[in-house]
């Protein structure tokens, strides 16, 4: 049987920051725990993934059950003295999977649809395949993570809308007046949340343009983002060429009242201008929303934004999570054909011997044959092969992929007696207990089977491992014909 | 009974065009987006198939009359405006358009039994007349659309409620840029067809009723539109107020040929 995935971890849903802050892994650290995790008998396969707001190993291996026990061993350890139990999950199979896709989606995360994990996610990855942790197994469920994030992000609105007010500022403008390079920004107060919103705006390349009752902290502001500072008497002049005003002064009253913006607004001829007022008490009076052309937000406006967009976010999660279980779903019918893959490669090459063992026996009695004789009858006999394998291979890769495989393939490998066939051929060879053997980094696409045979999601070129590594029982197969397909 | 089957058959993938993109601008559905795109591509193809089947009963251009005129209109504002959102991020705003391309097929397909053009204007002019009339439509149908979707964006974002809609329609300067272009390219085109048409009506003498309101419908879409131009450029109006400037100038030249059809009349 193949091996099994396996997860073990924790973060912001079941374990404190103190906690969590003691089992991260810096980057740099990353090979040593990795190794410490690795054995060929239980977890074959690793990838570690630590952010702030999670630690997860995820495995591979041929016992599922010693390979959780493993890994939650080791996590009980780097938490010395915390106590570890009670703040970790674990999954293993088809959960392993789900959850796996859930996190790289996003949707496992303390701000649902934000874009960080999926980054943090592929970083670990590299990582492992730089250790050579990432085996067959791994490789096929986080490349097809990645994919499911990508689909999940195209095919809802899990990310739509951000949470933060600066970001909230810039995603209003942008919706405003499209790009926003070039456009004129007025800082009017340096507020700690105004300034913040300033500085996310000039990261988007608008011209900022400063004014302060503290000249300094104007000009020290306006320099950091290659804006330019102005004195209070350029207020009016100021607020007709901005596109922008974002208001977070401490004054007491009004600073932006609606005679003075009544005014601006006929001088800027109808022209959009887009007022953030952060300020508490509030520097603009709420009137002036109600200008032509003029577009006011305040705190509990932005404040309001977020909740509208969080709420958004969750109404899409159950769309994501369907997205991931059929994603969950195909990658199962792939995982299971990785159990059909060696007894195909076995029952094949058993009728191959047996066909080429008789005609070794039988040629000499017929004399001297010509070179096309020859050929003829051995490409004869191997037509018989196919023919007589056709059926069964077809009913046992349904089997498989119809979830009643395990039977059918024991029954199968009993039969013919594979098994015992297969440690005569050769026996498996003995890895090395190193990351670097113990995974198989260079496995390449089965020469054998044709993915399209497998019934593989996307069509993709099914990877396993090394002939070897299965008993070395394809000998001499043809690429393109073991499952048996009659010519 | 096969020129109605085509008919019928096109108005309905106009018809799932309008559909889908209703689906994509309501729901956000991003299947419903490309498949709204390749609704309207196969309606533009089968539209094609239908004037290939009615070339026989054409006088020369198709746009022997305003039936033909309507149709060839429908199909070139799909043709530009899917060429158009290759480019921008404006295919939600096919939810704008594609209803006015289905009200413009169906008209087409309405009273076609019409009377002979007329002697007098069957002249070279008629067809450049029609012509230039059918490409200021379409302009001025992206430009409608455009500026509904300004109107409908600038309204969420007063209200401060943004959903799904506002997440899908453009920015504001996107739909005004796209409205003022779209007007800059159809006006001179009307203001030709109006010159033209004026032109007819002198050759024809004395106009009827319905003649004389088209005629005064006419003059109300090129003043509306003319301001909207003059604003914009000389008191650098945008904005609302342009947009539906723009909207109501687009009607008002969909109704003008909404009653040539009424009545049953040839060309604009």
């Amino acid at each position: 049987m193949s091996d099994e995935l396996v997860v073990v971890g924790l973060s912001h849903h079941t374990a404190p920051v103190s906690l969590r802050e003691r089992l991260s892994v810096p980057p740099d650290a990353t090979e040593e725990q990795l190794r410490c995790v690795l054995d060929t008998r239980v977890l074959r396969e690793g990838m570690l993934v630590s952010t702030c707001n999670r630690v997860e190993f995820y495995g591979a291996g041929p016992d599922a059950e010693a390979g959780l026990a493993r890994l939650r061993k080791y996590l009980h350890e780097r938490g010395h003295p915390e106590p570890v139990q009670g703040h970790l999950y674990e999954r293993r199979g088809e959960d392993a999977v789900r959850h796996v896709f859930r996190v790289a989606a996003s949707l496992d995360s303390m701000v649902v649809g934000e874009p960080q994990i999926l980054g943090q996610v592929k970083h670990a990855y590299e990582l492992a395949q730089d250790v050579g942790s990432i085996g067959t197994l791994l490789d096929r469920c986080l490349t097809r993570a990645f994919a499911v994030a990508k689909r999940v992000r195209s095919e809802t609105e899990i990310a739509a809308g951000t949470v933060s007010v600066s970001s909230i500022a810039c995603d209003l403008a942008t919706k405003i007046f499209g790009d926003l390079s070039g456009r004129r920004t007025l800082l009017l107060g340096a507020g700690e949340m105004g300034e913040a919103a300033a500085r996310a705006l000039a990261g988007r390349g608008v011209h900022l343009v400063v004014i302060n009752r503290s000249p300094e902290k104007a000009v020290r502001l306006a320099r950091e983002s290659n804006g330019e500072a102005r004195g209070y008497e350029h207020l009016a002049s100021e607020l007709v060429s901005a596109d922008v005003v974002i208001s977070s002064t401490s004054a007491k009253n009004y600073v932006l009242t609606h005679d003075l913006m009544k005014d601006v607004v006929k001088a800027r001829r109808q022209r959009p201008l887009f007022l953030i007022d952060i300020a508490v008490p509030r520097d603009v009076e709420p009137r002036v929303g109600e200008l032509p052309s003029v577009f006011l937000y305040d705190v509990d406006d932005l404040s309001q934004v977020a909740d509208q967009n969080l709420a958004h976010r969750q109404q899409e999660v159950e769309a994501a999570a369907a997205i991931v279980e059929l994603e969950v779903a195909a990658f199962e019918r792939w995982r299971r054909t990785l159990d059909l893959t060696p007894t195909i490669v076995a029952l094949r090459g058993h009728f191959t011997n047996v066909m080429k063992e008789e005609l070794a026996r039988t040629l000499p009695r017929l004399g001297e044959l010509g070179p096309t004789e020859q050929k003829s009858l051995d490409k004869m006999c191997q037509a018989m092969v196919n023919k007589l394998l056709h059926q069964p291979l077809t009913q046992l890769k349904e089997g498989v992929e119809g979830g009643n495989g395990a039977a059918l393939l024991e029954a199968t490998r009993r039969l013919f007696d594979l098994d015992e066939l297969a440690h005569e051929a050769a026996p498996t060879p003995e890895v090395k207990p190193t990351a670097a053997t113990s995974a198989a980094p260079e496995a390449e696409p089965s020469p054998e089977i044709p993915s399209e045979s497998m019934g593989m999601p996307d069509g993709e070129a099914m990877t396993e491992r090394p002939a070897a590594a299965l008993g070395g029982l394809a000998l001499g197969l043809s690429p393109t014909n073991l499952s048996g397909e009659p010519k | 009974m096969l020129l109605k089957l085509a008919f019928t058959i096109t108005a309905l993938a106009y018809a799932s065009a309008s559909f889908l993109y209703g689906v994509y601008l309501v729901r956000g559905s991003e299947r419903a987006k490309q498949w709204g795109a390749r609704a309207l591509w196969a309606s533009v193809v089968l539209h094609a198939g239908l004037f290939a089947l009615e070339l026989d009963q054409l006088q020369g251009l198709p746009a022997g009359d305003v039936h033909q005129a309507m149709a060839v209109t429908a199909m070139a504002t799909c043709v530009v405006f899917l060429a158009l959102s290759r480019k921008r991020p404006i295919a939600v705003l096919g939810a704008f358009l594609t209803p006015v391309v289905l009200l413009l097929f169906l008209g087409a397909g309405v009273g076609r039994d019409v009377p002979p053009v007329p002697s007098p204007v069957r002249t070279f002019l008629l067809p450049f007349h029609i012509g230039v009339n059918m490409l200021g439509l379409v302009a001025f149908a992206v430009a409608f659309a455009a500026s509904v979707g300004y109107v409908v964006q600038e309204r969420q974002l007063r209200s401060k409620r943004l959903g799904g809609i506002f997440r899908r329609l453009p920015p504001l300067d996107v739909l005004d840029q796209l409205a003022f272009r779209s007007v800059l390219t159809g006006f001179p085109l009307l203001t030709i067809g109006i010159v033209t048409g004026a032109l007819f009506a002198s050759r024809l003498g004395a106009m009827d009723g319905a003649t004389s309101m088209a005629a005064v419908l006419s003059a109300i879409s090129w003043v509306l539109f003319a301001g909207v131009l003059l604003l914009r450029v000389a008191a650098g109006w945008t904005g609302r107020r342009a947009a539906i400037g723009t909207i109501l100038g687009f009607v008002s030249a969909v109704t003008v040929l909404l009653g040539y059809l009424l009545r049953g009349s040839v060309i604009s």
